[in-house]
């Protein structure tokens, strides 16, 4: 309809109103095109890929050891395995900050990890499977025409930690540990897609470095830009709200040990601790405090400062969820989280995303 | 939103300081509301981090606020009770509403367990209903909560908004008919505000008869463009609804950002030019009509544009940049847009305007 207004045209209708004159003195330092560009190729190259990829070679390992404890059960067998499991955890919750890209598509991340359950959709759907076993649960394959719940990190708690885990060490190739190996290849499975998907050179990591009118992800710099500092924002509110204030929100409200992420295996600080370093690391390797000019570069000093804390704070939590909530002096950890928490994510999102120029600091990722 | 006549006396609506907000105006305030033709509400976030809403005069100026305990995100006004709700953002559970004239206290509107809010919401012509658009999260279905806004918003019923994703929503100036934007994004609350479904969306739009809830019509989008999120509603005249999109589509195409339908119709997508859809930043945040003057205004805070068209032909009359352009509500010329930045009209205030504006006098 419109299409025979030349471009010139539309030069005449641009207008820019006198209050903008203002605004000009208050603009933050937009950083060059190229400096956001170095940050970003440093985030996915020395994040995001890195970060795709040790978590592969731990779930690899993962699947080995739940290999080792079906063939050979013992005390051993079963506590390796819940060690791998701890570790696979830990390296996933370390990059599963990036709820962006690949691995919010085809349902991979409920697919890895399906949390908050507030309605124990997974526990009671495992529990189903362990009462009435079902063989095609025990390949991925097999898994992959199920409910997510049952196909990641929660399921495979239970199957390791949850009532009647001890018998793993003791009976050779049971279902409950053919139906976690099964678990554990698809974990391993779903993280081989991601490392090729985020390491193809014309894929998801091009779209990142070399934003531009024929990107399909990002038109220019800032967009590009304004994806990562989204990822270390949303990333920091997950810690807050998904993973302390679940079942946690503070004095004199309610507790609830058991809405806890994997609290029965006692890795609920494991999953935090890795979270917390995976924003810290995330923003050391982008290089990110190179966007800032001048005195400004203490916003990040002041983000490394908090996470340093409460990375400090997570070290000295009880690994019993329900000790935690019961003991006063561990609740006033939680509450110095919960205010530490805020204060990170105001300090990304507000301090960083204004001082370079990101709509204020003010939803400068989603206006809804 | 669209403007509509004032059906309270505009003058007792300012005398009775009109904001029954906070205590009394300042004088200042007081002048400001005075000299203003059209009296706007918007939601903000302050500097030192805590929400609110305000009400704004035809310039800009704050003329009073009050503090929300979370960001609220879209209005919906009663000109008959004078009433004014406040949503919160998605996915929160809270609605506030307050009596913008006469006497009343605010009162908080709690969603119903196991849905939440989509910060979208209007009233019935009569004042009588508050519909507002819901997620019911664990069956992920786009749902239009009914509130009895005679009886302390009492919820009384639901509507089936045949869609997911449901966000803005409108009702028709003879009340029969509930206009629905349904985005087609699954979000569970479990998972912030994270979009669960960007690879299979499911966009529509909808309307219902909102006598009983039956389903009028619904228009989804053709296959190539099943990932533009039709996301919010203004109703035009004669019953001419405009919508506006945003793109979660591959960045390098240019798609339709707006268009309109009306009851027995199919959808006219607007065909903007490529330079006007590259600035709106495939992304279309807020969509309002200026009736008296035949105008339709949108805004992009992605793009930093403000762009006026012909509500009759769809031609685009006039393109703005307004760094990161907020929201839009029909003006007493033209059409009023805010900002991030703290820009309403000619103004800029130290806050940060929210995404949308309601017109209320």
């Amino acid at each position: 309809m419109l299409k025979t207004f030349a471009a010139a045209a539309f030069a005449a209708f641009l207008s820019i109103p006198a209050a903008l004159a203002q605004e000009e003195t208050l603009q933050p330092t937009v950083p060059q095109a190229s400096a956001i560009r170095s940050v970003v190729a440093k985030a996915v190259d020395d994040f995001i890929r890195p970060g795709y990829r040790s978590f592969h070679g731990a779930a690899g390992e993962l699947a080995g050891s739940m290999e080792t404890l079906c063939a050979d059960p013992s005390p051993e067998t079963l506590a390796k395995a819940r060690e791998s499991f701890s570790a696979t955890a830990a390296s996933w919750a370390r990059i599963e900050i990036v709820r962006t890209g690949p691995a919010i598509e085809k349902n991979r991340f409920e697919r890895i990890l399906f949390y908050p359950d507030r309605k124990s959709t997974g526990l009671k759907q495992v529990q189903a499977l362990l009462a009435k076993p079902d063989e095609s649960a025990t390949s991925p394959k097999g898994l992959s025409g199920k409910s997510v719940a049952m196909q990641g990190f929660g399921a495979l708690e239970f199957v390791l930690s949850g009532t009647g885990s001890d018998a793993l060490a003791s009976e050779p190739d049971s279902f409950r540990c053919r139906y976690g190996r099964g678990v554990a290849t698809n974990i391993e499975q779903i993280a081989a897609e991601l490392v090729a998907l985020w390491d193809a050179p014309d894929g998801v990591q091009k779209a990142w470095k070399e934003p531009g009118p024929n990107n399909p992800v990002f038109r220019d710099e800032r967009e590009a830009m304004t994806a990562l500092l989204g990822i270390l924002v949303h990333g920091a509110e997950m810690v807050r709200d998904q993973r302390i204030e679940t079942f946690y929100k503070g004095k004199d409200k309610p507790a609830f040990p058991k809405q806890a992420i994997f609290w029965r295996s006692g890795n609920t600080w494991t999953m935090i601790e890795g979270n917390l370093r995976g924003l810290q690391d995330l923003v050391k390797a982008s290089g990110m405090v190179d966007l800032l000019v001048g005195y400004q570069d203490t916003i990040i000093g002041s983000v490394d400062f908090i996470l340093t804390s409460m990375l400090r704070v997570t070290g000295q939590m009880n690994e019993s969820m329900e000790a935690v909530v019961s003991d006063e002096r561990q609740r006033q950890k939680l509450d110095f989280l919960l205010i530490n928490g805020r204060d990170v994510i105001g300090r990304l999102n507000d301090d960083y995303g204004g001082a370079i120029g990101l709509t204020s600091g003010f939803s400068f990722s989603d206006g809804d | 939103m669209s403007w509509r006549s004032d059906l309270i006396d505009r003058r007792s609506f300012m005398r009775a300081a009109g904001i029954t907000f906070a205590a009394a105006l300042a004088p200042r305030s007081l002048m400001a509301l005075e000299r203003s033709d059209a009296v706007y509400a918007s939601g903000f976030r302050a500097p030192d981090g805590s929400f609110g809403i305000a009400t704004v005069s035809e310039r800009g100026e704050i003329v009073d606020r009050i503090t929300l305990p979370a960001r609220a995100h879209g209005m919906a006004f009663s000109p008959v009770s004078g009433r004014i709700v406040a949503f919160a953002r998605r996915p929160g559970t809270f609605a506030l509403a307050l009596p913008m004239a006469g006497s009343g206290q605010p009162f908080m509107i709690t969603a119903p367990e196991g849905h939440h809010f989509y910060g979208h919401g209007a009233f019935s012509p009569d004042g009588r209903r508050l519909y507002a658009s819901e997620n019911d999260f664990d069956g992920n279905l786009g749902v239009i909560g009914i509130y009895d806004a005679t009886d302390r918003f009492h919820r009384i019923g639901e509507f089936d908004a045949h869609g997911i994703g449901t966000h803005d929503m409108a009702v028709t100036d003879d009340g029969t008919t509930i206009v629905i934007a349904n985005g087609g994004i699954e979000t569970h609350p479990d998972f912030g505000r994270t979009k669960l479904n960007l690879d299979r969306m499911e966009p529509s739009l909808v309307l219902l008869d909102a006598r009983n809830g039956a389903l009028i019509q619904k228009h989804a989008l053709p296959p190539s463009l099943r990932q533009l999120s039709t996301r919010h509603v203004a109703v035009g005249d004669n019953n001419r609804i405009w919508f506006a999109c945003q793109w979660e589509g591959a960045r390098n195409e240019l798609p339709p950002l707006a268009g309109w339908l009306s009851k027995g119709e199919d959808i006219a997508l607007l065909d903007l030019p490529e330079e006007t859809t590259i600035r709106l930043g495939n992304y279309v945040g807020a969509i309002a009509v200026n009736r008296r003057e035949g105008l339709v205004g949108l805004t992009s805070p992605v793009g930093g544009a403000a762009i006026t068209l012909d509500a009759k032909t769809g031609a685009l009359l006039k393109e703005e940049m307004v760094r990161d352009a907020a929201g839009v509500a029909p003006a007493a010329q033209g059409i009023a847009v805010s900002s991030y930045g703290g820009r309403f009209n000619q103004t800029r205030s130290g806050v940060a305007w929210d995404q949308h504006i309601a017109r209320i006098t």
